[in-house]
């Protein structure tokens, strides 16, 4: 799926303005039915490069500006985009980000603007993921404040999240396991620990008061066993559909319901026997 | 007129006019062009092709690069970069047969077709453009003893005003050459001009060692070992006085950083090798 809602003309506009301070530009032939700018950068265009401060992007500030005016984050933004395309044919490296630059107009130089092991790419994937995820959960949430759809129960709610946030990996699945590992370097822990953790704590919050059963924090460490589980069976899956894996997810939850009465039971029990021992402890005194 | 033709540079340590500084430098490279390569290996022992294998790295090209080496006289560069396409497309083609196990002896013949036309290289081509034509000569020699012939290209230019088209290569390298141009800028900004959206600018050049221990021994060793050299292997005491002044006079680290994002670069940095004896500057055109 090529995320290109903008068609590759406009990356050599955006450079074009973004280098377009110098007053010996050849680029006027590129001059296109809109915008162009040659405005003189403030103090040359280190403001924008080293604060990525102000974007007025897409959003519309400053009319005609912002539909030129691309930061580097954003260009690096849509060249990471374009390559997950070609990460099936070439996995998580730099070529499949030179490919995406190519579609974009760009040469293939420019996935030197990353690492070569293309963990930039894969943390962008997973962060991706994670939107369109918390863009579902709300979307359904909203129906359910609507009284447009059931609210579901909290074992179902948990089974669907993780099966949906899972199923985006299919395309890429073959390549995963590469990702994973990648992941695990030390370099990126603390990024792809945070991705991972905002996830499931974005699940939590959608799921609704029904989590009062368990305090935050075994609440977080449940899903993310979970969660991690079934990512590594799915890695393992090659039955039709991955129906394995979606069952091994349904049992996992199932456990982790269970353990939350039994924790309820064994403290209930656990009082029931404190105050049976105290009235014992009484009686003895008496 | 007055009796300088022009403005006032250095030539190494001397002050001359920057005809003048041309036309010497000119001269030297005519003088040590058949001995460069001995030399560069006795004065830095070997260590220069591990430098310039950093850059090549560091490059990461891709099949499909387009690379334009200026001052890249014998070659050095250019057959590191064709080595590093031919074993990237031989990676490639592997993960290809790879993915194809079960293959026709038709589709085999073809795919065999199919990559004689396209050549080991993936059509990756690299230019060496240098001004002064002994330089080349060696290079070319060298090149058939080595039996490098495809994706190679040997063009008579001037740094300062390239002859080639706007947008024309991926990856522009200039390694050990930027300190004999006589206006840096205007260097620099060719080299914006000749790249494409994207493209990359890297330059491997002596630099400014800060720890002042080291550059007191690395002093010693210029001035006194390597002049010697010069005479002793070459035969030509000057042309290496000119080479180590040459080096004390170049602009340190910071500020040829901030000379090549005058000329429009973006995301530039450098990184030092072997504390900043020699550092590689690396920008983007975006």
């Amino acid at each position: 799926v090529r995320c290109q809602q903008y068609p590759p003309l406009r990356a050599l506009q955006a450079s074009a303005v973004l280098s377009g301070a110098s007053d010996e530009h050849k680029k006027d032939s590129w001059a296109s039915s809109s915008q162009q700018h040659f405005e003189s950068p403030p103090a040359g265009h280190q403001p924008e490069e080293k604060s990525q401060g102000p974007h007025p992007s897409y959003t519309g500030q400053g009319g005609q500006e912002s539909e030129d005016y691309e930061s580097e984050e954003q260009l690096q933004h849509r060249i990471l985009t374009a390559a997950l395309e070609f990460v099936p044919e070439h996995g998580w490296t730099a070529e499949a980000i030179a490919e995406g630059a190519k579609t974009l107009g760009l040469s293939v130089a420019a996935a030197g603007l990353f690492h070569s092991d293309g963990s930039e790419l894969i943390l962008h994937f997973v962060s991706e993921c994670n939107s369109k995820l918390s863009e579902l959960l709300k979307k359904e949430q909203k129906l359910v404040q609507l009284g447009e759809a059931e609210k579901k129960p909290i074992d179902e709610f948990l089974r669907d999240a993780v099966e949906t946030r899972l199923r985006m990996l299919i395309p890429y699945i073959e390549k995963w396991p590469q990702a994973l590992s990648v992941l695990l370097l030390p370099r990126n822990i603390p990024s792809s620990l945070s991705l991972l953790t905002s996830m499931i704590d974005d699940i939590w919050h959608y799921a609704g008061d029904q989590s009062t059963d368990f305090n935050w924090y075994t609440r977080r460490a449940v899903l993310t066993a979970i969660y991690n589980t079934t990512e590594l069976v799915m890695m393992q899956d090659s039955s039709p559909g991955f129906e394995d894996t979606w069952r091994f997810l349904e049992n996992r939850v199932a456990d982790a319901m269970t353990m939350s009465n039994t924790a309820t039971q064994v403290q209930s029990t656990g009082e029931a026997v404190v105050q049976g021992l105290m009235g014992a402890a009484v009686t003895v005194s008496n | 007129r007055g009796l300088a033709a022009g403005p006032e540079m250095h030539f190494g340590f001397q002050t001359v006019t920057e005809e003048e500084r041309r036309e010497k430098i000119y001269q030297v490279f005519e003088n040590v062009a058949k001995k460069y390569d001995v030399m560069n290996d006795s004065m830095t022992l070997g260590i220069h092709r591990v430098w310039k294998d950093i850059l090549v790295h560091k490059m990461n090209p891709c099949p499909g690069t387009l690379l334009l080496d200026v001052a890249g006289g014998t070659g050095d560069i250019a057959f590191r970069f064709i080595n590093y396409v031919r074993s990237v497309r031989q990676r490639q083609l592997q993960r290809k047969l790879k993915h194809h196990q079960n293959l026709s002896w038709q589709e085999i013949f073809e795919s065999y077709q199919n990559d004689k036309f396209n050549n080991s290289l993936g059509d990756s081509q690299v230019v060496v453009c240098d001004i002064n034509r002994e330089m080349l000569k060696v290079g070319k020699q060298k090149a058939q003893h080595l039996g490098y012939s495809e994706g190679l290209s040997w063009v008579l230019g001037n740094a300062e005003e390239l002859p080639f088209d706007d947008d024309k290569f991926d990856v522009y390298t200039i390694a050990f050459g930027i300190r004999n141009v006589t206006r840096i800028d205007l260097a620099l900004q060719e080299a914006y001009r000749v790249l494409k959206p994207g493209g990359r600018f890297l330059c491997l050049e002596f630099s400014h060692v800060s720890n002042p221990l080291l550059s007191r021994l690395y002093d010693l060793y210029s001035f006194q070992v390597i002049p010697v050299l010069g005479e002793v292997i070459a035969g030509d005491w000057r042309s290496y006085q000119y080479l180590v002044e040459s080096i004390r006079q170049f602009p340190p680290q910071e500020e040829l950083k901030a000379m090549i994002e005058d000329a429009g670069f973006f995301r530039v940095d450098y990184e030092n090798l072997n504390f900043g004896i020699v550092a590689i500057h690396s920008g983007f055109k975006l």
